[in-house]
């Protein structure tokens, strides 16, 4: 891949710059110059990327061969990768809200932490966050009547509030804890959670493949899921295997075998979601 | 007939007349390789030949853990059938009522679709057994290869089913017969033949124990039966069937039948199991069944399997 590289000039802005630009679809193609020339919001000015970082390395003729590195915290950066559909960037410290939102291929690697908004009713592709997640990983904008529609998000630390709201397909993992809400309106896709999932985790999900695995401890669950059993399913099988050969998540085979308690709900709303418990001891 | 020998035997210049059939890999797999064998083992019962049976399957051959996608002891069988159509139905079946009841099983596709001519759908088809409580399992979506699975309650637990299966076309009817001077030596030949067929990778051997012991023809003398007896290749009637083709010495012959998912593997099987054969004393002559070049696409030479190869 060919490599561009960002650097921040400045750090802190108290208000954030919105720069979609930063996606291989928006560079490839153009000149270093062109890139330096590219618009960037800074509340309501239009200013131009050279503004706020150095802009070195090469552009590839085509997004798929595009490299985009992010050296430093850039927590002031809204809307990096936004609707990228290939390439690759990679943030050097923390990034700011609506990082790959919409987006629908490619990948994205935060070494650090995310702010809210990440991966918002993204398509396709693959977010990788070192760190932590804001609210609404994953999740509908207001308004929109779906959430995550495909891909893959693993953070590896906690994720905040409504992970996953109103989500319909796609993979999240989170390594961490889960803040409450997670997985409210689900209506299909699959969410892992790894620590400790917090109340009101799948309020309101629907049926369709709906399903939250939680590996860790459940803080407490509606009482609108319904238990039904206890059993090993050979399907956590194969997600399990899929965590640990394509995300490098080792300690996910430790589950395999394991039984799992099943609850099916939201019966508040008719819901045929599922909730698998790993049983203890 | 022109002759060539290996190892001694005689191999005639003739030709293995083979069909055009579709194949379909499935992969079993289960708690053990005791579960895993005995579903293949119920799923590939009466599928020997496409004559009276609604299709015909095999073992391919056992998978570690290594190999299956749930990381369990598999079996991967094959099943063929004339055409894509009357593959579905012998699948739906076959998987429904042998795999499908059979404790800890789960069924996989064998064949990734970029390699496979069609994809079948027959866990979509399946899943209705749920009865409405059939989960969609999906994997992939937007950032790996696509997959869908069918979880479908049974009082056991849950049992497992890709929804498509690949398909692809395939030859069938790849065969040789092994010639020997008494029963016990043409028996070992013919095992010792399939033994070293099943280390070819996509090819199966549908008779029982991959052997065919009573080789049929086209037609018989009475009008209701459409396929009869060998009775060219039968020894005991060689001195009083006037058009028997059983050498001097030979008392005994066993056919062994392989399908394949392309014809270089029925080939290669074919030449395995041929040199295979040919180890043990007492084989006498090596041949094949064909129907004249009239009936099968593929005509596969001794000759050419075994690479000219005489000695």
């Amino acid at each position: 891949m060919m490599e561009l590289r960002l650097k921040p000039k400045v750090s802190g802005l108290s208000i954030p710059l919105e720069a979609e630009v930063i996606s291989p679809d928006v560079v490839a193609g153009k000149t270093l110059r062109e890139v330096e020339e590219l618009r960037v919001y800074h509340g309501n000015r239009v200013e131009t990327l050279s503004e706020y970082f150095e802009v070195e390395g090469e552009v590839a003729p085509n997004p798929e061969e595009q490299l985009i590195i992010v050296e430093g915290d850039v927590s002031w950066v809204k809307y990096i990768g936004a609707e990228m559909t290939a390439g690759k960037v990679i943030v050097k410290g923390d990034a700011g809200m609506h990082l790959g939102s919409r987006m629908t291929g490619g990948e994205i690697i935060v070494e650090g932490s995310v702010g809210d908004w990440a991966g918002a009713e993204m398509a396709g592709g693959l977010i990788r966050i070192r760190g932590d997640a804001g609210d609404l990983l994953g999740a509908a904008y207001r308004g929109s009547p779906e959430g995550m529609r495909g891909g893959c998000i693993f953070v590896e630390g906690s994720a905040g509030y409504e992970t996953g709201t109103g989500m319909r397909r796609g993979l999240i993992v989170i390594g961490g804890d889960a803040a409450p809400f997670t997985g409210a309106h689900m209506n299909g896709g699959v969410i892992f959670i790894l620590g400790r999932a917090a109340k009101r985790l799948g309020a309101q999900m629907k049926g369709n493949g709906s399903l939250i695995i939680c590996l860790g401890e459940v803080e407490e669950l509606l009482p609108t899921f319904v238990y039904d059993t206890t059993y090993t399913p050979t399907f956590m099988r194969i997600y399990l295997k899929t965590l640990s050969e394509k995300l490098g998540i080792k300690r996910a085979e430790e589950y395999i075998g394991r039984a799992f308690r099943r609850y099916r709900g939201d019966r508040a709303v008719g819901g045929d979601g599922e909730i698998l418990v790993v049983e203890r001891g | 007939m022109e002759m060539m020998r290996v190892n001694g035997v005689e191999v005639e210049d003739t030709f293995a007349e083979a069909f055009r059939m579709w194949g379909c890999r499935v992969i079993i797999t289960a708690k053990n390789q005791k579960w895993a064998d005995t579903a293949a083992m119920e799923m590939t019962g009466f599928a020997t030949s496409v004559i009276m049976c609604d299709c015909e399957a095999g073992i391919e051959r056992r998978l570690s853990e290594d190999e299956t996608p749930d990381g369990r002891p598999g079996t991967a069988v094959i099943v063929f059938a004339h055409s894509k159509k009357t593959l579905i139905e012998p699948l739906v079946r076959r998987i429904g009522q042998c795999v499908l009841t059979c404790p800890t099983t789960a069924v996989y596709n064998g064949i990734p679709e970029e390699e496979a001519d069609a994809m079948l759908d027959i866990g979509k088809r399946l899943r209705f057994f749920g009865d409405g409580y059939q989960v969609k399992m999906r994997l992939g979506d937007g950032w790996l290869r696509r997959r869908r699975f069918w979880r479908i309650p049974v009082m056991e637990g849950e049992f497992l089913i890709e929804e498509m299966l690949g398909a692809k076309k395939g030859v069938g009817g790849g065969n040789f017969i092994i010639m020997g001077v008494d029963e016990d030596s043409t028996l070992e030949a013919a095992e010792r033949a399939v033994e070293a067929i099943h280390r070819v990778p996509g090819v199966i051997t549908p008779f029982p124990g991959g052997l065919c012991r009573s080789g049929s023809k086209v037609g018989s003398r009475y009008p209701f039966l459409r396929a009869s007896t060998n009775t060219p290749f039968c020894p005991a009637i060689k001195h009083t069937y006037p058009e028997s083709q059983v050498p001097e010495g030979v008392n005994s012959i066993i056919e062994v039948v392989i399908n394949g998912l392309d014809e270089a593997s029925v080939r290669r099987a074919m030449a395995e199991g041929i040199r295979a054969a040919v180890e043990v004393e007492g084989v006498r002559r090596i041949s094949a069944v064909n129907f004249g070049g009239k009936l099968g696409k593929y005509q596969i030479y001794l000759r050419d399997c075994l690479g000219g190869e005489a000695s």
